[in-house]
C-alpha cells in the first residue's frame, strides 16, 4: 500500500508547493546567479593576483596585508571617507530633527517647505554634484558672493583642505531631506495625548521634548544613523564627478579607490578593497543590532 | 494688559519660525534656480560678476545644442526604456514572491526570507566586479541586458511588498480559491488589485533608484548609443570641451522627469520613504 501512497503523496505534495516555488524562481534565481555566486567569486579573487587578463596567481592574504599595512592611497581613502561620514552623520541628522521639529508646528504651507527640503532627494546624486560643480567654481557663485562681500575666494574644490568637506556640504544638503521626511513621520505617530498630560503637570518645552519626543523617536533615530553611516561609506558619486578623487588624492574614498582599482585591471586587489569595506559595514551593522536590542 | 507680552513673546517666536523655515527653504531651491537659470544664459554671462539672477539675454541656445550636438534624446530614451522595463519587472516579480513569502505555505520559507535580508546588507561593490565579468562571458556588456537583467528583482522590493500584503485579509484569498481560482488567478484578480497603493510606492523606488543610478551603467556602457543620462551627463561634465551653460541644460532633462514625477506622487514618495523606518 505504501508502495503505491509514497510516489502518489510525493507527487500530491510537489504539485502543492510548485506553485509558490514557482513565485519566488526568478528572484531567487537572481540572487544566487548575480549575488551570491559574484560574493564567492569575488573572495576568491581577492586572495589573488589577478588583472582579469592574464590567469589568477593565488597569493592568500596578500592583497589584504599590503591594503592595510602599505598603501598610502587606501590609507587615505580610509580617512577620507571616514571625515565624510562624520560630517554627515553630525550634521544631517541634526538638521533634518530640527527641519522637522519645525514642520511638525502649526504651520501653513507644511507641505510646500517639506518639498523644498525633499527636492534633492530624489535628485540624482549625478545632477546634484554637476550643480555644485558649478557653484563651486572658482568664479561660481559662492566665490562671487565672498568677493564681493570683501572676503576671500575659496578653493572648493581645488585645494586639498577643502574639496573633501564641499563634498560633504554638497552630499548633506542633498541628503537631510530624507532625515527631514522620516522624523516628521515619527513625530506625527506620537500619541497627543502624552503632550497633553505632560502639560497638565506643568512641562516645558525642553522637557516635554527630553522625556516624551526623543525617547520616541529614538528607534527611528537608530535607523535613520545605521542607513547613513552604511550609505555615506560607499560614497562615489559625488567623487567621481566632482573631483575624481583629488587634489593629490584629497577626496579618495573606499569606494572611488575600488573603481580606479578596478578600471586599472587590478581586479584581486580591488575585490580585497570590496571585502575590506564589506567589514567595515558588518561591523556597524552589529554593533547596531547590539545597541537595538538592548534598548529593546 | 498682563497678557501682552506673552502674545508679544508668541508672535515673535511664530516669526523666528516662519523665517527659518523660509530661509532654509530658499537654500535648498537655489542651487536648483541657479542650474535652470545658467542653462538659460548665454555662455559669457555665465561667471559673471555681479551674478546674473535673471538670465538676460534669455536664450534657449544651449537647450538647442544639447540636443543636437550631444545625443541627449537618445540618452534620455535608454533612461526610459530601461527605467520602464525594470520598473514592470519589479511589479510582477516582486508582487509575486512577496505574495508567496506572505500568504503562501511552503517548505523553507521563512529560510529563504531570511537569508534574502541577511544579503540586503551586502554591499553592491562586493558583488560588481565579478558581475561585471559575468556579463562578460554572456556578451552582455554594452547591451541593454547588462541594464535590465541583473536589477528585474530586488529584495528591497519583496520586503516592502510582503509588508503591505500582510494586510490583506485571508478570507479574501479563500473565497477566491472557493470560487475557483488557481493561486495565479487570486494573484491576479484579488492581491494585485489590492495591492495597488503599495505597488505605487514600489515604482517610484524603482523607477528613481534606476532613473539616478550611476555606478554599475558606468562600468557596463561604453558605447554612447547606450548611455543612460546620469552616464552622458556626468561624462560631458568632465569633457574640458564643454560649456557650464550646456552641462545645466543637461542636467535640468536629466533631473526635470524625476522632478515632475515627484511633484505629482508626493504622498507615495513620501509614504514609501517613511515605510522602512517605522513599519518595523
Amino acid at each position: 500500500m505504501t508502495a503505491i501512497s509514497l510516489p502518489h503523496r510525493f507527487k500530491r505534495s510537489v504539485q502543492k508547493y510548485t506553485i509558490p516555488y514557482l513565485f519566488i524562481a526568478v528572484p531567487v534565481l537572481s540572487l544566487i546567479i548575480f549575488l551570491f555566486i559574484p560574493m564567492i567569486i569575488s573572495f576568491w579573487w581577492s586572495l589573488n593576483e589577478y588583472t582579469g587578463l592574464t590567469a589568477a596567481k593565488f597569493v592568500g592574504l596578500d592583497n589584504y596585508i599590503k591594503l592595510l599595512t602599505d598603501d598610502k592611497i587606501f590609507a587615505k581613502g580610509l580617512v577620507n571617507t571616514t571625515l565624510f561620514v562624520l560630517l554627515g552623520m553630525s550634521i544631517g541628522p541634526t538638521l533634518g530633527l530640527l527641519t522637522a521639529l519645525m514642520l511638525n508646528q502649526n504651520i501653513r504651507l507644511r507641505s510646500v517647505f517639506r518639498t523644498a527640503y525633499y527636492l534633492p532627494v530624489m535628485t540624482s546624486l549625478v545632477v546634484v554634484s554637476t550643480i555644485w560643480v558649478m557653484l563651486y567654481n572658482q568664479n561660481g557663485l559662492f566665490n562671487t558672493i565672498l568677493q564681493n562681500l570683501g572676503l576671500h575666494k575659496i578653493g572648493w574644490l581645488s585645494d586639498p583642505h577643502v574639496a573633501m568637506i564641499s563634498i560633504a556640504i554638497a552630499s548633506i544638503w542633498q541628503g537631510f531631506g530624507f532625515e527631514t521626511v522620516v522624523f516628521l513621520a515619527a513625530l506625527q505617530s506620537i500619541p497627543r495625548e502624552l503632550y497633553e498630560a505632560a502639560m497638565m503637570d506643568g512641562a516645558g518645552g525642553w522637557a516635554k521634548f527630553r522625556y516624551i519626543t526623543l525617547p520616541f523617536l529614538r528607534p527611528v533615530i537608530l535607523f535613520v544613523y545605521i542607513i547613513g553611516i552604511i550609505g555615506s561609506y560607499q560614497v562615489f558619486d559625488q567623487v567621481f564627478v566632482m573631483t575624481s578623487g583629488g587634489p593629490v588624492n584629497s577626496t579618495t574614498t573606499i569606494v572611488y579607490y575600488l573603481f580606479n582599482r578596478f578600471m586599472n585591471h587590478r581586479l584581486g586587489y580591488a575585490s580585497a578593497v570590496a571585502y575590506t569595506l564589506f567589514a567595515i559595514l558588518v561591523v556597524f551593522s552589529y554593533l547596531q543590532m547590539r545597541i537595538s536590542r538592548e534598548k529593546a | 494688559m498682563a497678557a501682552h507680552p506673552k502674545t508679544f513673546r508668541h508672535s515673535l517666536s511664530r516669526f523666528t519660525l516662519y523665517l527659518m523655515l523660509i530661509v532654509s527653504s530658499v537654500m535648498m531651491i537655489v542651487p536648483f534656480y541657479w542650474s535652470v537659470g545658467t542653462s538659460l544664459k548665454l555662455e559669457r554671462f555665465v561667471f559673471s560678476n555681479p551674478p546674473q539672477w535673471i538670465p538676460n539675454p534669455l536664450v534657449w541656445v544651449n537647450y538647442i545644442q544639447v540636443l543636437t550636438r550631444i545625443p541627449f534624446p537618445r540618452y534620455f530614451a535608454n533612461s526610459v526604456f530601461v527605467a520602464v522595463v525594470v520598473t514592470l519587472g519589479h511589479v510582477f516579480f516582486d508582487t509575486l514572491a512577496a505574495y508567496a513569502f506572505a500568504k503562501l505555505r511552503f517548505p523553507g520559507r521563512d529560510q529563504i526570507f531570511f537569508v534574502m535580508l541577511l544579503a540586503l546588507m551586502v554591499p553592491f561593490q562586493v558583488n560588481l566586479i565579478p558581475l561585471y565579468k559575468i556579463m562578460t562571458i554572456l556578451h552582455w556588456n554594452n547591451t541593454y541586458l547588462a541594464l535590465i537583467i541583473p536589477n528585474l528583482t530586488s529584495i528591497f522590493g519583496i520586503f516592502l511588498m510582503r509588508q503591505f500584503l500582510m494586510t490583506i485579509p485571508n478570507e479574501l484569498l479563500d473565497a477566491a480559491r472557493i470560487d475557483g481560482c488557481s493561486e495565479f488567478g487570486v494573484f491576479r484578480k484579488v492581491v494585485m488589485p489590492l495591492a495597488l497603493p503599495g505597488v505605487a510606492t514600489l515604482v517610484i523606488f524603482t523607477f528613481m533608484g534606476t532613473w539616478n543610478d550611476f555606478l554599475w551603467p558606468r562600468i557596463v556602457i561604453n558605447s554612447e548609443k547606450l548611455f543612460t543620462l546620469p552616464v552622458g551627463l556626468a561624462l560631458l561634465q568632465m569633457k574640458n570641451t564643454s560649456n557650464q551653460a550646456q552641462i545645466m541644460a543637461g542636467t535640468v532633462l536629466t533631473a526635470l522627469p524625476m522632478i515632475i514625477v515627484f511633484l505629482f506622487m508626493q504622498r507615495q514618495f513620501i509614504e514609501g520613504m517613511t515605510a522602512g523606518a517605522l513599519k518595523e
